[in-house]
């Protein structure tokens, strides 16, 4: 066995360390000690019953999405998303040791994904980062290196909210966050390396192009024809940044927790101070989204639960806002997936269909590079990108 | 004489198999079961157990506890007329419509399910001379059972449906029958004698058959088949199917695997997915190899029931023909001559295979396929 595998195995979960999770998981319990075993005498070349423990791993792994993927995501038990990024683990060493070649590789690091996508891997992050080194060894370059953007000069616009200039900590207190005020705030990301770096698309493919993450496919997703596909972030790049001018369908990163996936991105933004003024004490976490497309991704009106800053790194979003007191002229959805989502187009409004939005006050701005947008909770917002554009979220309670 | 064939997933030994002769048909093996003709066989196969019952007899096989290959018989005090095989324990039916549970282990028994009363239809109790509410009736007898990993349902005689053991529904009117029971993992399906189809559970993934995806408490009749005579239904994982009089099939649902047997392309040649159809889909299956053969109308291919896993479909027509459409990756479609692929995802024949439509049962586990037929 390849000397650097036999390293990153001793990185495994011990029995020790899972068997708490295992008290009422039967196959998991079976499966998993056989598996432990196995990878501990893997190095005394006393492996026996490898193709059979190999299959179990896969079963397992395929049996505990199918638990993942019923009821609501968010009510599904911590334990079967651990047991899940475990068996993924596993997995992976079982098709590393058949082969290590770089097409192998390349579908060991599409499970690692998954694995982040679906599992929860909090518990194992020192496996999970080397096991990314090793499968990413090759580096990734484009056959035609992606363009480098140039850093926008600020247009001058309308903004129908107030603007400040990076307020202070207490002054975002008393005028945005207490009084619930939605404000644009200005040059108060100036600071981030991403600023700079992220506008040279080869950085993004050269650290984060190996990784999969979910696309929005078609501009809008109330849609009919939108979809959500699993997709590598370099086919991404290359496809809606790359010089090729197709007549590609619009595809977007949206709300992807990216830098958890990718830490190594993380280095580059730092979370506003703005998120630590909070109702609850202490401060509960802060979820940081990215949000990365081209011209013309729309995010149709709908409203979030949490405090929200929107930050923008490269490119501009024109942004339609109105006030939770005008939900019930803003025709939302039925159904519970799209609740929170209005049937309203804001860019072009609907008088006939849709009568009561007469009645509701919209608020317009532009937010460029090196603005935040606060938005309070349940404030409605439409977005839509006017270029190539970058964006991250900050939500907290 | 009866006998069971068996594809799928059986790492922990769920099944046994006859030794010798393993030649069945794309790649169908025979179980070894002692049936037989007096006895009735009802079988349940869930993800890491097979329950069988003959008579009274109950066997559960596979890996109950600790190791694969664990066994364990129990008898009940009648005749039991059917199994559901769910996560934790197994639902038992015996013929005089008593409901007993027995958990999954090696040391286990049959424990008789007590459920809730319904309410009674009109609200004014009857009272006795003394003021005491009278006796309520014994325990209901119940008709049908099914289960998935986060459902237990049962529907009783009176017609009263059991989220086991709550009711949650009354069905009105002494002429409603329920021909038909299934659970998905967490939704069900229930069609009516005269035809209708009604869903309730989780449909956020397009389960129930309604264009608005939500979860329902409560059985609602299947507005898009209203008026169309439904004759059999299906519940797969996170999918559903029906067909009707006409010899019409429809599936909705997820079809992350190709479940539902609707092929969909995008422009560019790629596969649309993971995709949900929250309304039945209509399909128009593919000819018959036998309509080539012989002077004969599609009528005699129509299809006639449907059968469904976590993530496949079978599908028996009017000629015999067994057609299939799903995830294989652990064999649930058997073999075909074909290369091995991880799932189809339209409907093919399964060559080799001819059911006869009268005798011959077909039972799904989430993983598996179980042909009961006459030889």
């Amino acid at each position: 066995m390849d000397p650097i595998l036999i390293k990153l195995a001793k990185l495994l979960p011990r029995l020790e360390d899972v068997e708490e999770l295992l008290d009422n998981e039967v196959e998991a319990r079976y499966i998993l000690k056989k598996a432990i075993s196995f990878m501990e005498n893997c190095e005394s070349s006393k492996c026996v019953d490898e193709e059979e423990i190999r299959y179990l791993i896969c079963a397992l792994v395929d049996r505990n999405w199918e638990r993942i993927h019923t009821g609501h995501f968010s009510s599904v038990p911590l334990n079967i998303r651990k047991i899940y990024a475990i068996g993924c683990y596993f997995k992976i060493f079982f098709l590393l040791l058949e082969s290590t070649d770089p097409g192998q590789r390349e579908i060991c690091s599409g499970i690692l994904d998954e694995a982040q996508l679906l599992g929860c891997m909090e518990d194992w992050s020192e496996l999970k980062i080397s096991l990314m080194q090793y499968l990413d060894d090759e580096k990734v370059g484009a056959s035609v290196p992606l363009p480098i953007l140039m850093p926008s000069t600020r247009l001058q616009s309308t903004c129908d909210i107030p603007q400040m200039e990076a307020p202070s900590l207490n002054e975002f207190k008393t005028q945005c966050f207490t009084p619930r005020q939605p404000t644009l705030l200005l040059n108060t990301i100036k600071h981030w390396p991403a600023m700079e770096k992220w506008l040279d698309l080869n950085y993004l493919l050269q650290i984060a192009g190996n990784r999969t993450v979910p696309i929005e496919i078609g501009s809008n997703y109330a849609s009919d024809e939108w979809s959500q596909q699993l997709v590598k972030i370099r086919d991404f790049l290359q496809r809606q940044f790359g010089s090729e001018e197709g007549s590609q369908e619009i595809e977007y990163l949206a709300q992807h927790e990216l830098f958890s996936q990718i830490p190594a991105l993380k280095k580059d933004i730092s979370i506003p101070d703005y998120c630590t003024i909070s109702g609850d004490d202490p401060p509960g976490a802060v979820d940081i989204k990215a949000w990365l497309g081209p011209a013309g991704t729309i995010s149709p009106m709908h409203y979030d639960p949490k405090h929200n800053l929107l930050c923008q790194v490269f490119g501009s979003k024109k942004i339609i806002l109105a006030a939770p007191e005008d939900t019930d002229k803003l025709y939302p959805h039925d159904s519970e997936f799209l609740g929170n989502t209005s049937q309203i187009d804001a860019a072009s409004l609907d008088f006939e269909k849709y009568p009561l939005v007469k009645e509701v006050k919209f608020y317009d701005l532009l937010l460029q590079p090196g603005d935040c947008l606060y938005m309070p909770p349940k404030w409605w917002h439409y977005v839509r990108s006017e270029a190539p554009s970058f964006s991250v979220s900050f939500w907290w309670e | 004489m009866r006998r069971l064939l068996f594809t799928g997933f059986n790492a922990f030994g769920q099944h046994e198999f006859v030794t010798g002769d393993t030649d069945s048909a794309a790649g169908f093996r025979e179980i070894n079961a002692p049936l037989s003709e007096q006895n009735q066989c009802t079988i349940s196969v869930g993800w890491r157990y097979s329950a069988l019952a003959l008579g009274r007899k109950l066997y559960m096989r596979g890996l109950l506890e600790f190791e694969p290959h664990e066994c364990v018989t129990l008898e009940a005090v009648d005749n039991i007329k059917a199994l559901a095989a769910g996560e934790a324990y197994c639902l038992v039916l015996l013929h005089s419509g008593q409901l007993y549970r027995v958990s999954i282990k090696i040391k286990t028994e049959l424990q008789a399910v007590r459920l809730e009363a319904p309410p009674r239809p009109n609200s004014a109790t009857k009272r006795s001379i003394f003021g005491t509410t009278k006796a309520q009736p014994g325990s209901p007898i119940v008709e049908h059972i099914a289960c998935g990993s986060h459902m237990n349902v049962a529907v009783s005689s009176e017609n009263a449906v059991y989220s086991i053991p709550s009711c949650l529904h009354q069905f009105p009117g002494r002429q409603f029958r329920v021909k038909q029971l299934e659970c998905g993992h967490e939704h069900a399906v229930l069609l009516s004698r005269n035809g209708d189809v009604y869903t309730w559970g989780n449909g956020l993934r397009g389960q129930l058959g309604q264009s608005v995806l939500k979860t329902e408490e409560t059985p609602h009749l299947l507005e898009a088949l209203a008026g169309i005579k439904i004759t059999r239904i299906a519940a797969g994982g996170w999918h559903s199917a029906a067909i009707s009089a006409f010899g019409d099939l429809y599936t909705w649902g997820l079809n992350c695997s190709g479940q539902l047997g609707i092929r969909v392309m995008k422009p560019g040649g790629l596969l649309k997915e993971p995709t949900v159809y929250p309304l039945p889909q209509l399909h128009d299956l593919p000819e018959c190899s036998c309509s080539k053969n012989q002077e004969s109308s599609s009528d005699d291919c129509a299809p006639l029931r449907v059968f469904a896993g976590s993530r496949h479909t079978l599908l028996i027509r009017r000629c015999g023909g067994l057609w299939v459409s799903g995830w294989s990756k652990y064999g649930q479609l058997g073999k075909r001559s074909d290369r091995q692929v991880e799932f189809l995802d339209a409907f093919q024949a399964l060559e080799r295979i001819r059911l006869s439509q009268e005798t011959d049962q077909i039972i799904c586990g989430p993983w598996a396929t179980l042909l009961c037929v006459e030889s």
